[in-house]
Protein backbone atom coordinates (compact mmCIF):
# COMPACT_ATOMS: atom_id res chain seq x y z
CA UNK A 1 0.00 0.00 0.00
CA UNK A 2 1.78 3.18 -1.03
CA UNK A 3 -0.83 5.52 0.28
CA UNK A 4 -0.71 6.53 4.34
CA UNK A 5 -3.78 5.25 5.48
CA UNK A 6 -5.68 6.46 8.50
CA UNK A 7 -8.87 3.83 8.37
CA UNK A 8 -9.35 0.42 6.28
CA UNK A 9 -10.14 2.21 2.80
CA UNK A 10 -8.23 5.04 1.18
CA UNK A 11 -10.53 8.50 -0.61
CA UNK A 12 -8.19 6.83 -4.00
CA UNK A 13 -9.87 3.64 -3.65
CA UNK A 14 -13.45 4.65 -3.10
CA UNK A 15 -12.81 6.47 -6.04
CA UNK A 16 -11.54 3.41 -8.29
CA UNK A 17 -14.12 1.09 -6.77
CA UNK A 18 -17.08 3.74 -7.77
CA UNK A 19 -15.33 4.18 -11.41
CA UNK A 20 -15.06 0.27 -12.24
CA UNK A 21 -18.56 0.02 -11.06
CA UNK A 22 -19.61 2.67 -13.18
CA UNK A 23 -17.51 1.56 -16.27
CA UNK A 24 -19.28 -1.89 -15.08
CA UNK A 25 -16.08 -3.72 -14.47
CA UNK A 26 -17.22 -5.84 -12.08
CA UNK A 27 -14.33 -8.19 -11.96
CA UNK A 28 -11.90 -5.33 -11.05
CA UNK A 29 -14.27 -4.27 -8.39
CA UNK A 30 -14.25 -7.32 -6.52
CA UNK A 31 -10.09 -7.48 -6.51
CA UNK A 32 -10.08 -4.12 -5.05
CA UNK A 33 -12.61 -4.96 -2.47
CA UNK A 34 -10.17 -7.89 -1.87
CA UNK A 35 -7.19 -6.16 -1.83
CA UNK A 36 -8.92 -3.49 0.41
CA UNK A 37 -10.23 -6.44 2.72
CA UNK A 38 -6.77 -8.13 2.80
CA UNK A 39 -3.86 -6.54 1.44
CA UNK A 40 -1.51 -9.24 0.87
CA UNK A 41 -3.61 -11.09 -1.06
CA UNK A 42 -1.67 -9.35 -4.07
CA UNK A 43 1.78 -10.36 -3.21
CA UNK A 44 0.48 -14.07 -2.66
CA UNK A 45 -1.08 -13.58 -6.31
CA UNK A 46 1.91 -12.42 -7.69
CA UNK A 47 4.09 -15.22 -6.39
CA UNK A 48 1.87 -17.80 -7.29
CA UNK A 49 1.62 -16.37 -10.61
CA UNK A 50 5.62 -16.56 -10.81
CA UNK A 51 5.79 -19.82 -9.21
CA UNK A 52 3.18 -21.00 -11.99
CA UNK A 53 4.87 -19.18 -14.81
CA UNK A 54 8.33 -21.20 -13.64
CA UNK A 55 6.01 -24.44 -13.56
CA UNK A 56 5.28 -24.25 -16.85
CA UNK A 57 8.36 -23.52 -18.43
CA UNK A 58 9.92 -26.31 -16.48
CA UNK A 59 7.12 -28.43 -17.88
CA UNK A 60 7.72 -27.07 -21.57
CA UNK A 61 11.57 -27.49 -20.95
CA UNK A 62 10.94 -31.47 -19.95
CA UNK A 63 9.06 -31.97 -22.96
CA UNK A 64 11.73 -30.18 -25.07
CA UNK A 65 14.31 -33.05 -23.65
CA UNK A 66 13.73 -35.63 -26.06
CA UNK A 67 16.40 -37.98 -25.15
CA UNK A 68 13.81 -38.32 -22.38
CA UNK A 69 11.05 -39.08 -24.60
CA UNK A 70 14.05 -41.50 -26.67
CA UNK A 71 14.98 -43.30 -23.55
CA UNK A 72 11.27 -44.35 -23.05
CA UNK A 73 10.11 -45.28 -26.33
CA UNK A 74 13.33 -46.34 -27.92
CA UNK A 75 16.59 -47.02 -25.38
CA UNK A 76 14.31 -49.50 -23.10
CA UNK A 77 12.22 -51.41 -25.12
CA UNK A 78 15.76 -52.33 -26.79
CA UNK A 79 17.30 -53.10 -23.66
CA UNK A 80 14.47 -55.25 -22.75
CA UNK A 81 15.14 -57.19 -26.04
CA UNK A 82 18.79 -57.37 -25.11
CA UNK A 83 18.02 -58.86 -21.84
CA UNK A 84 15.99 -61.42 -23.63
CA UNK A 85 18.83 -61.88 -25.95
CA UNK A 86 20.94 -62.90 -22.31
CA UNK A 87 18.48 -65.19 -21.14
CA UNK A 88 18.30 -67.10 -24.53
CA UNK A 89 21.95 -67.12 -24.64
CA UNK A 90 22.82 -68.20 -21.34
CA UNK A 91 19.46 -71.01 -21.76
CA UNK A 92 21.30 -72.19 -24.71
CA UNK A 93 24.69 -72.58 -23.44
CA UNK A 94 23.96 -74.57 -19.90
CA UNK A 95 21.67 -76.94 -22.55
CA UNK A 96 24.67 -77.62 -25.38
CA UNK A 97 27.18 -77.75 -21.83
CA UNK A 98 24.79 -80.85 -20.30
CA UNK A 99 24.11 -82.03 -23.83
CA UNK A 100 27.72 -82.99 -23.98
CA UNK A 101 27.85 -83.52 -20.42
CA UNK A 102 25.47 -86.10 -20.48
CA UNK A 103 26.97 -87.94 -23.60
CA UNK A 104 30.02 -88.20 -21.79
CA UNK A 105 28.80 -89.62 -18.49
CA UNK A 106 27.77 -92.71 -20.08
CA UNK A 107 30.87 -93.35 -22.22
CA UNK A 108 32.99 -92.54 -19.04
CA UNK A 109 30.63 -95.22 -17.21
CA UNK A 110 31.17 -97.92 -19.87
CA UNK A 111 35.32 -97.77 -19.75
CA UNK A 112 35.25 -97.63 -16.13
CA UNK A 113 33.24 -100.63 -16.19
CA UNK A 114 35.35 -102.50 -18.20
CA UNK A 115 38.31 -101.77 -16.48
CA UNK A 116 37.00 -103.30 -13.41
CA UNK A 117 35.88 -106.33 -15.73
CA UNK A 118 39.34 -106.71 -16.42
CA UNK A 119 40.91 -106.04 -13.07
CA UNK A 120 40.96 -108.86 -11.18
CA UNK A 121 42.38 -111.09 -14.11
CA UNK A 122 44.87 -108.47 -14.66
CA UNK A 123 46.48 -108.34 -10.87
CA UNK A 124 46.45 -112.39 -11.72
CA UNK A 125 48.87 -111.64 -14.50
CA UNK A 126 50.72 -109.71 -12.44
CA UNK A 127 51.28 -111.88 -9.80
CA UNK A 128 52.00 -114.47 -11.95
CA UNK A 129 49.22 -116.37 -10.97
CA UNK A 130 47.13 -116.56 -14.54
CA UNK A 131 45.93 -119.64 -15.95
CA UNK A 132 46.42 -120.15 -20.11
CA UNK A 133 42.70 -120.05 -20.28
CA UNK A 134 42.22 -117.15 -18.23
CA UNK A 135 45.04 -115.18 -19.91
CA UNK A 136 43.54 -115.90 -23.58
CA UNK A 137 39.77 -114.26 -22.22
CA UNK A 138 42.19 -111.35 -20.34
CA UNK A 139 44.12 -111.04 -23.59
CA UNK A 140 40.30 -111.02 -25.59
CA UNK A 141 38.46 -108.09 -22.97
CA UNK A 142 42.26 -105.85 -23.11
CA UNK A 143 41.97 -105.71 -26.96
CA UNK A 144 37.97 -104.16 -26.62
CA UNK A 145 39.05 -102.11 -23.91
CA UNK A 146 41.53 -100.89 -25.87
CA UNK A 147 39.55 -100.24 -29.15
CA UNK A 148 36.83 -98.66 -26.52
CA UNK A 149 39.00 -96.30 -25.22
CA UNK A 150 40.41 -95.50 -27.93
CA UNK A 151 37.00 -94.92 -30.25
CA UNK A 152 35.61 -93.08 -27.01
CA UNK A 153 38.42 -90.56 -25.89
CA UNK A 154 38.51 -88.88 -29.31
CA UNK A 155 34.65 -88.70 -29.05
CA UNK A 156 34.93 -87.50 -25.23
CA UNK A 157 37.63 -84.76 -26.77
CA UNK A 158 35.10 -83.27 -29.15
CA UNK A 159 31.96 -83.28 -26.70
CA UNK A 160 34.83 -81.52 -24.25
CA UNK A 161 35.24 -79.01 -27.43
CA UNK A 162 31.66 -78.52 -27.79
CA UNK A 163 31.50 -77.36 -23.50
CA UNK A 164 34.35 -74.94 -24.43
CA UNK A 165 32.37 -73.59 -27.03
CA UNK A 166 29.11 -73.20 -25.62
CA UNK A 167 30.90 -70.73 -23.28
CA UNK A 168 31.17 -67.81 -25.47
CA UNK A 169 27.97 -66.73 -24.14
CA UNK A 170 30.11 -64.87 -21.36
CA UNK A 171 31.71 -62.61 -23.88
CA UNK A 172 28.62 -61.33 -25.99
CA UNK A 173 26.16 -62.19 -22.97
CA UNK A 174 28.84 -59.51 -20.70
CA UNK A 175 28.71 -57.07 -23.77
CA UNK A 176 25.18 -56.77 -24.15
CA UNK A 177 25.01 -56.48 -20.33
CA UNK A 178 26.97 -53.78 -20.30
CA UNK A 179 25.27 -51.48 -22.34
CA UNK A 180 22.00 -51.97 -20.37
CA UNK A 181 23.81 -50.87 -17.36
CA UNK A 182 24.85 -47.74 -19.61
CA UNK A 183 21.74 -47.47 -20.52
CA UNK A 184 20.28 -47.64 -16.62
CA UNK A 185 22.28 -45.21 -15.59
CA UNK A 186 21.58 -42.60 -18.13
CA UNK A 187 18.48 -42.83 -17.10
CA UNK A 188 18.94 -42.48 -13.33
CA UNK A 189 20.66 -39.15 -14.53
CA UNK A 190 17.54 -38.19 -16.34
CA UNK A 191 15.53 -39.14 -13.21
CA UNK A 192 17.74 -37.03 -10.70
CA UNK A 193 17.69 -34.38 -12.92
CA UNK A 194 14.25 -33.86 -13.22
CA UNK A 195 13.85 -34.25 -9.72
CA UNK A 196 16.04 -31.77 -9.01
CA UNK A 197 14.51 -29.33 -11.57
CA UNK A 198 11.14 -29.82 -9.35
CA UNK A 199 12.98 -29.03 -6.23
CA UNK A 200 13.22 -33.16 -4.70
CA UNK A 201 16.41 -33.55 -3.13
CA UNK A 202 17.87 -36.67 -4.66
CA UNK A 203 20.33 -37.65 -1.91
CA UNK A 204 17.02 -37.66 0.35
CA UNK A 205 15.57 -40.65 -2.43
CA UNK A 206 18.64 -42.25 -2.47
CA UNK A 207 18.86 -42.95 1.08
CA UNK A 208 15.53 -45.51 1.00
CA UNK A 209 16.49 -47.74 -0.99
CA UNK A 210 14.96 -50.90 0.76
CA UNK A 211 14.59 -53.76 -2.10
CA UNK A 212 12.01 -54.92 -3.11
CA UNK A 213 10.22 -58.23 -1.83
CA UNK A 214 7.51 -60.16 -2.91
CA UNK A 215 5.56 -62.76 -1.44
CA UNK A 216 6.95 -64.87 1.39
CA UNK A 217 9.84 -62.19 0.96
CA UNK A 218 10.81 -63.52 -2.03
CA UNK A 219 13.67 -61.66 -3.77
CA UNK A 220 16.06 -63.63 -5.54
CA UNK A 221 19.11 -64.10 -5.32
CA UNK A 222 21.40 -61.71 -3.10
CA UNK A 223 24.33 -60.05 -5.53
CA UNK A 224 25.34 -58.04 -1.84
CA UNK A 225 24.95 -60.20 0.94
CA UNK A 226 28.31 -59.33 2.61
CA UNK A 227 26.65 -55.39 3.13
CA UNK A 228 23.67 -57.16 4.60
CA UNK A 229 22.76 -59.03 8.04
CA UNK A 230 19.35 -60.33 7.25
CA UNK A 231 20.67 -63.08 4.66
CA UNK A 232 23.17 -65.76 4.80
CA UNK A 233 26.03 -65.64 3.03
CA UNK A 234 26.77 -69.36 1.74
CA UNK A 235 25.79 -73.38 3.11
CA UNK A 236 27.49 -72.53 6.19
CA UNK A 237 25.70 -69.88 7.67
CA UNK A 238 22.00 -71.88 6.51
CA UNK A 239 23.04 -74.78 8.32
CA UNK A 240 24.61 -73.07 11.69
CA UNK A 241 20.99 -71.25 11.46
CA UNK A 242 18.78 -74.25 11.02
CA UNK A 243 21.05 -76.33 14.11
CA UNK A 244 20.31 -73.02 16.66
CA UNK A 245 16.90 -74.25 15.72
CA UNK A 246 17.33 -77.08 16.72
CA UNK A 247 17.32 -78.85 13.29
CA UNK B 1 9.60 -94.27 3.55
CA UNK B 2 11.53 -96.82 0.81
CA UNK B 3 14.47 -97.75 2.74
CA UNK B 4 15.85 -100.72 2.91
CA UNK B 5 17.08 -102.82 5.53
CA UNK B 6 20.46 -101.97 5.60
CA UNK B 7 19.60 -98.35 6.37
CA UNK B 8 20.54 -97.78 2.97
CA UNK B 9 18.67 -95.10 0.16
CA UNK B 10 16.59 -97.08 -1.86
CA UNK B 11 17.96 -95.90 -5.29
CA UNK B 12 14.51 -96.57 -6.60
CA UNK B 13 12.57 -94.18 -4.62
CA UNK B 14 10.47 -91.79 -6.36
CA UNK B 15 11.46 -88.46 -6.45
CA UNK B 16 9.85 -85.32 -7.99
CA UNK B 17 12.11 -82.37 -9.01
CA UNK B 18 10.45 -78.73 -8.98
CA UNK B 19 12.29 -76.39 -10.57
CA UNK B 20 10.91 -73.04 -13.14
CA UNK B 21 14.36 -73.00 -15.18
CA UNK B 22 14.70 -76.48 -17.01
CA UNK B 23 18.08 -75.85 -16.79
CA UNK B 24 17.88 -76.22 -13.31
CA UNK B 25 15.89 -79.30 -12.97
CA UNK B 26 18.42 -81.08 -15.62
CA UNK B 27 21.20 -80.29 -13.49
CA UNK B 28 19.29 -81.35 -10.15
CA UNK B 29 18.28 -84.56 -12.52
CA UNK B 30 21.98 -85.53 -13.52
CA UNK B 31 23.26 -85.12 -10.04
CA UNK B 32 20.58 -87.30 -8.65
CA UNK B 33 21.15 -89.56 -11.57
CA UNK B 34 24.76 -89.55 -10.25
CA UNK B 35 23.92 -90.05 -6.40
CA UNK B 36 22.32 -93.53 -8.43
CA UNK B 37 18.47 -92.16 -8.16
CA UNK B 38 16.42 -93.37 -11.37
CA UNK B 39 12.90 -92.82 -10.70
CA UNK B 40 12.74 -88.69 -11.36
CA UNK B 41 9.84 -86.77 -12.54
CA UNK B 42 9.50 -82.76 -13.58
CA UNK B 43 7.12 -80.38 -12.78
CA UNK B 44 8.03 -76.58 -13.33
CA UNK B 45 5.55 -75.13 -10.60
CA UNK B 46 4.18 -76.06 -7.15
CA UNK B 47 0.43 -76.24 -8.71
CA UNK B 48 1.96 -78.50 -11.04
CA UNK B 49 3.67 -80.76 -8.28
CA UNK B 50 0.95 -81.26 -6.03
CA UNK B 51 -1.76 -82.60 -8.17
CA UNK B 52 1.06 -85.37 -9.14
CA UNK B 53 2.23 -85.73 -5.81
CA UNK B 54 -1.44 -86.54 -4.68
CA UNK B 55 -1.78 -88.50 -7.83
CA UNK B 56 1.47 -90.71 -7.69
CA UNK B 57 3.08 -92.05 -4.73
CA UNK B 58 6.19 -89.94 -4.37
CA UNK B 59 8.58 -90.56 -1.72
CA UNK B 60 10.97 -87.01 -1.86
CA UNK B 61 10.30 -83.88 -3.43
CA UNK B 62 13.14 -81.42 -4.40
CA UNK B 63 11.78 -77.84 -4.94
CA UNK B 64 12.92 -74.65 -5.64
CA UNK B 65 11.24 -71.63 -3.67
CA UNK B 66 10.70 -69.03 -5.82
CA UNK B 67 8.63 -70.17 -8.69
CA UNK B 68 5.68 -68.45 -10.59
CA UNK B 69 1.93 -69.71 -9.79
CA UNK B 70 2.45 -71.99 -6.48
CA UNK B 71 5.88 -70.99 -4.73
CA UNK B 72 7.78 -74.09 -3.01
CA UNK B 73 7.20 -72.66 0.19
CA UNK B 74 3.68 -73.15 -0.14
CA UNK B 75 4.21 -76.26 -1.64
CA UNK B 76 5.92 -77.36 1.47
CA UNK B 77 2.80 -76.26 3.43
CA UNK B 78 0.15 -77.96 1.13
CA UNK B 79 2.42 -81.36 1.38
CA UNK B 80 2.45 -80.85 5.30
CA UNK B 81 -1.21 -80.06 5.38
CA UNK B 82 -2.51 -82.99 3.05
CA UNK B 83 -2.32 -86.24 5.47
CA UNK B 84 -1.46 -88.49 2.93
CA UNK B 85 1.83 -86.40 1.52
CA UNK B 86 2.71 -85.27 4.90
CA UNK B 87 5.43 -87.78 5.05
CA UNK B 88 7.11 -87.16 2.15
CA UNK B 89 10.71 -85.28 2.76
CA UNK B 90 10.96 -82.11 1.41
CA UNK B 91 14.47 -80.55 0.36
CA UNK B 92 14.37 -76.88 -0.91
CA UNK B 93 17.48 -75.75 -3.11
CA UNK B 94 16.98 -72.34 -3.87
CA UNK B 95 18.38 -68.55 -4.15
CA UNK B 96 16.03 -67.24 -1.17
CA UNK B 97 18.67 -66.83 1.33
CA UNK B 98 16.87 -64.03 4.41
CA UNK B 99 16.99 -65.49 7.55
CA UNK B 100 13.83 -65.13 7.71
CA UNK B 101 12.84 -67.33 5.13
CA UNK B 102 15.01 -70.16 6.29
CA UNK B 103 13.52 -70.09 9.86
CA UNK B 104 9.92 -70.08 7.75
CA UNK B 105 11.12 -72.97 5.81
CA UNK B 106 12.41 -75.02 9.26
CA UNK B 107 8.74 -73.91 10.87
CA UNK B 108 6.87 -74.92 7.86
CA UNK B 109 8.72 -78.32 8.17
CA UNK B 110 11.41 -78.99 5.47
CA UNK B 111 13.57 -81.50 5.55
CA UNK B 112 16.75 -79.78 4.41
CA UNK B 113 17.54 -76.15 2.62
CA UNK B 114 19.97 -75.78 0.43
CA UNK B 115 20.80 -72.17 -0.68
CA UNK B 116 22.16 -71.76 -4.20
CA UNK B 117 25.11 -71.58 -5.55
CA UNK B 118 25.53 -75.24 -4.36
CA UNK B 119 27.75 -78.36 -5.38
CA UNK B 120 27.28 -81.93 -6.27
CA UNK B 121 29.03 -82.40 -2.40
CA UNK B 122 26.52 -80.46 -0.56
CA UNK B 123 23.30 -82.22 -2.70
CA UNK B 124 24.66 -85.50 -1.41
CA UNK B 125 25.47 -84.59 2.09
CA UNK B 126 21.87 -82.71 2.53
CA UNK B 127 20.89 -86.17 1.02
CA UNK B 128 22.57 -88.54 3.38
CA UNK B 129 20.96 -86.14 6.45
CA UNK B 130 18.04 -86.41 5.35
CA UNK B 131 17.66 -90.15 5.21
CA UNK B 132 19.82 -91.49 7.95
CA UNK B 133 17.34 -88.78 10.02
CA UNK B 134 14.60 -90.65 8.57
CA UNK B 135 15.75 -94.24 9.07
Amino acid sequence: MSMAMVGRVSLEQAKSLVEFLETDQQEKADELIAEIQNPINSELFAEIGKLTRQLHDSLTNFQLDSRLSDLATADIPDAKERLNYVITRTEEAANKTMDAVESIFPVVDKISEQVRAVNPSWTKLMNNEIELKEFKTLCVDIDSLLVTTGKETSHIHSLMTDVLMAQDFQDLTGQVIRKVIDLVREVEESLINMLTAFGISAENIRGNSIPKVGENLVEGPIVNAEDRDDVVEDQDDVDDLLSSLGF
Amino acid sequence: MNVSPEGALDKNMKVLVVDDFSTMRRIVKNLLRDLGFTNIQEADDGSTALPMLQGGDFDFVVTDWNMPGMQGIDLLKAIRADSSLAHIPVLLITAEAKKEQIVMAAQAGVNGYIVKPFTAGTLKTKLDKIFERLG
